[in-house]
């Protein structure tokens, strides 16, 4: 068992060989890093694009997908490689909002060969924003019930509805979304996926701002001004658009919802708490530092173990999905515990903070704001992508808990 | 990276599964606890024909030479009965702090003995009911004549009653301020007269009161150097404590796979158990419990056998381990309701090992408060960290003197 990759000559090789790309093309001053989305000018935003295409050149947004196609066709121990490094610099992949992975698995899996070899390419290249649209105003858990419509018309389909609780503060090119196709037909047999351009006539899209307005705390993800509703009225969407068949929707959308529910896993720390502890180490009250103080390290310590787990059961995700493990519940288990974990990191964090957790004064608050970012995305993240309970339903039925059967783990690429 | 495990590990695992299925399955154990039995001997003498007792000891010394993952492999198994006896404290920990501490020809004489189960060491440390550590060994022993005389009490020793010796912690040393000096390790022979185990009833099953009243031992009895027994003990439960949480992780692994079978059969309301949100939500968190458990003892195995500082990770294990084997328990026994409590069951063998294992060798308390003293050590998160703060901090600085 080992739960590092050695670094054989050829590993070395090519970890010198991004770690120079990296230097190269991602210096110290290029990218902001600010819980505060007024930080972020439109000249930030475009050179982070630029940064994602270049990344999506070089195949390392997508390393293990096939190169035919325009991913890195990378093995597993040199895809890590290009994560270590990129997550060493606080560098996301891509750099921007951009759901782009779920059209592209989907794709990948359940796509006609014509759309693999015109679409993908350009999602694997970080050319595309995607928007991912599951939610409605009437529901996001009960995801069979989506009410927006795309009734076929010649070679288009005709979309109604309204789709809510998505996208950031920056454009989309392409919307992934879950639409019904045959209201009349019997749940999980009456939707589809339709991959819409963003420009379509019939497209409006409102903003909505929330307590807050990004779901990951993450040092180097760019935080957003607002969510999105996106309202459809007549829109008219080539049928070439549609990824997988008519109505079998449902089982093609279990890809993207194990991608959102953790299947994929990752390889990261959490750089927050790091932060903290140093911050605990170096900041004093009272003539000593507070992480002197017992009362705070045994916060510290129920927050440290916290996130150990989380980085295990992220790697352990990491490495079934890569090394074609067969997946069972452990995906979805690993959200469910960053989800707990990031309550008590959030109630953790005031306990040893206080008041200065519940500002995001640039003189006062301990690292920048980032904390109190903490304390709003709390709320966000316990439901977005999925919410806790669909993780507790997911794992029962993949355990089989109360059932004769196990249900297996939709398809992701490998 | 690859965390599987290899060929040999999953060998041994079928080779412990097997064992445990035809020798101890639930009904014997469930038997056992019954009958408030806490060592079976034919157990014993199979087990270390599989060579499942002192794994880990090289074999000059006649144990297996595997390594740390070959033997959590197995515990793993064995926990999942949990089978009952000094499988750990003699095979595990009493080898471990005999390799550790003893001198050559200690190790050739007891080593081999142990191994073949022939002689069962058991370690007995402190004498507090609560709290591990140097400052719980009160036992004195005093030289007299080419002898130690012992006085004093361990009141709670995990398998003394079987012990062929008892492997114990004793003061040698002049009282000083540093609690942990002044510390020795001797082997006591059971029949020494002033020795007397007194097996106890409750809860908790397989420990015994051990009194020493002016209970003289050879001071050739002396294991390792004088005065620095302590040393010994806290290097020897960091190498070994990943194994009793393998231990553990089975134990809980055994409650979600017996709770997980109930909700499928048990029909109440017209419907299996399970189909209900809130047994789903028992069973859930125990099969949390278990992955945490399983992967920080992976993981703080593989430190350790390549040479990282491991003892941060060591810790965590244990913590996690001790709160997961407990609750864990619980939940199993809330899926089984009245019937989770009735003997022949098997959930009670459990509870009553989570219960006893949440404080062997120091309960979560003492390790969170010595992870985070690891951590220090280890210089968590380290320099990157600090420079990046710094460069923070900076920011914050040109901001205020602007103001």
């Amino acid at each position: 068992m080992d739960f590092e990759i050695r670094d054989t000559p050829e590993v070395a090789a090519f970890r010198k060989e991004v770690r120079e790309w990296l230097d190269a093309n991602v210096s110290e001053d290029l990218l902001v890093h600010s819980p505060d989305p007024a930080d972020y000018s439109d000249e930030q935003y475009r050179k982070r694009r630029e940064l994602g295409r270049k990344l999506g050149a070089k195949g390392w947004l997508y390393p293990t997908y096939p190169k035919e196609y325009g991913g890195g066709g990378l093995p597993l121990d040199l895809a890590v490689v290009t994560a270590e490094e990129m997550e060493a610099r606080f560098l996301e992949s891509p750099p921007h909002y951009d759901h782009s992975n779920m059209p592209a698995a989907s794709i990948l899996i359940w796509g006609t060969e014509e759309q693999r070899r015109t679409l993908l390419p350009q999602l694997l290249r970080g050319e595309f924003v995607t928007w991912m649209l599951l939610t409605e105003p009437q529901g996001g858990t009960d995801l069979a019930n989506v009410q927006t419509r795309a009734i076929r018309d010649g070679d288009d389909y005709i979309v109604n509805g309204t789709k809510t609780l998505v996208g950031s503060d920056r454009a989309p090119d392409l919307l992934w979304s879950i639409v019904l196709t045959d209201p009349g037909g019997p749940r999980h047999e009456n939707v589809s996926w339709l991959l819409i351009p963003a420009d379509l006539p019939g497209i409006t899209i409102h903003p909505l701002p929330l307590l807050t307005n990004t779901s990951g705390v993450r040092i180097g993800s760019m935080p957003f001004k607002h969510k999105n509703s996106v309202y459809f009225d007549d829109v008219r969407v080539p049928a070439e658009w549609r990824i997988g068949e008519e109505n079998k929707g449902w089982k093609v959308g279990g890809t993207t919802l194990e991608l959102e529910h953790g299947g994929a896993g990752n390889i990261r720390h959490n750089r927050l708490l790091e932060w903290v502890f140093e911050y605990c180490g170096t900041t004093q009250l009272g003539g000593q530092p507070l992480i002197e103080d017992s009362d705070v390290r045994d916060v510290l310590a129920d927050l440290y173990i916290d996130s150990e787990l989380q980085r295990l059961f992220g790697l352990r995700s990491y490495w079934m999905a890569h090394a074609k493990q067969k997946q069972s519940y452990e995906g979805v288990l690993s959200s469910l515990h960053r989800r707990n974990a990031s309550e008590r990191l959030a109630f953790g964090l005031q306990k040893i903070l206080g008041n200065a957790a519940l500002v995001q004064d640039k003189e006062l608050a301990p690292l920048s704001g980032y904390v109190n970012l903490v304390e709003r995305a709390f709320f966000v993240s316990i439901h977005a992508g999925g919410s806790r309970n669909i993780n507790k339903v997911n794992i029962a039925r993949r355990l089989g808990i109360g059932r004769g059967y196990v249900e297996e783990a939709a398809p992701l690429p490998d | 990276m690859d965390l599987s495990l290899n060929e040999r590990q999953q060998l041994l695992r079928d080779a412990a599964a097997a064992f445990i299925k035809s020798e101890a399955s639930r009904e014997v154990i469930a038997e056992m606890d019954s009958a408030n039995e806490s060592f079976n001997a034919g157990h014993w003498k199979k087990a270390a024909g599989l060579g499942f007792l002192g794994m880990a000891v090289p074999s000059p010394y006649g144990g297996e030479g595997a390594t740390l993952m070959d033997t959590a492999v197995v515990f793993e198994e064995l926990g999942r009965a949990p089978l009952p006896g000094p499988y750990f404290s003699s095979g595990v920990f009493a080898a471990q702090l005999i390799l550790e501490g003893g001198s050559e020809e200690q190790k050739r004489t007891v080593l081999p003995e142990v191994c073949r189960g022939a002689r069962i060491v058991v370690p007995a440390i402190t004498d507090w009911p609560v709290r591990w550590g140097p400052e719980a060994v009160e036992v004195t022993a005093r030289p007299k004549n080419g002898s130690l005389v012992l006085e004093g009490s361990k009141p709670y020793v995990m398998d003394a009653a079987v012990a062929d010796q008892l492997l114990c912690a004793v003061r040698t040393g002049a009282a000083s301020s540093n609690r942990a000096e002044g510390i020795s390790l001797v082997l006591v022979d059971k029949g020494t007269p002033g020795v007397s185990i007194r097996p106890l009833a409750g809860l908790w099953t397989g420990v015994a009161e051990v009194k020493f009243e002016s209970a003289e031992i050879s001071a050739e009895r002396l294991v390792g150097s004088e005065n620095r027994g302590w040393n010994v003990v806290d290097q020897s439960a960091l190498r070994v404590l990943p194994v009793l949480t393998a231990y553990m992780a089975g134990g809980i692994e055994r409650l979600g796979s017996m709770a997980l079978s109930y909700s499928q059969t048990r029909v109440v309301f017209g419907q299996p158990i399970g189909r209900f949100q809130r047994v789903q939500d028992h069973i859930i968190q125990i099969y949390l419990h278990l992955d945490a458990a399983r992967w920080t003892t992976y993981h703080a195995i593989w430190k350790l056998e390549n040479d990282r500082p491991a003892n941060s990770s060591v810790h965590l294990a244990k913590v996690v381990a001790s709160e997961g084997y407990h609750e864990a328990a619980d939940l199993a026994a809330e899926v089984y309701a009245g019937v989770g409590i009735a003997m022949g069951v098997g959930t009670v063998p459990h509870v009553r090992m989570s219960r006893a294992h949440y404080e062997t060798l120091g309960n979560p308390l003492y390790h969170k408060r010595r992870m985070m003293a690891a951590l220090q050590e280890e210089d968590w998160p380290g320099e990157s960290v600090r420079a990046q703060l710094a460069k923070l901090n900076a920011g914050r600085e040109t901001l205020r003197a602007s103001r």
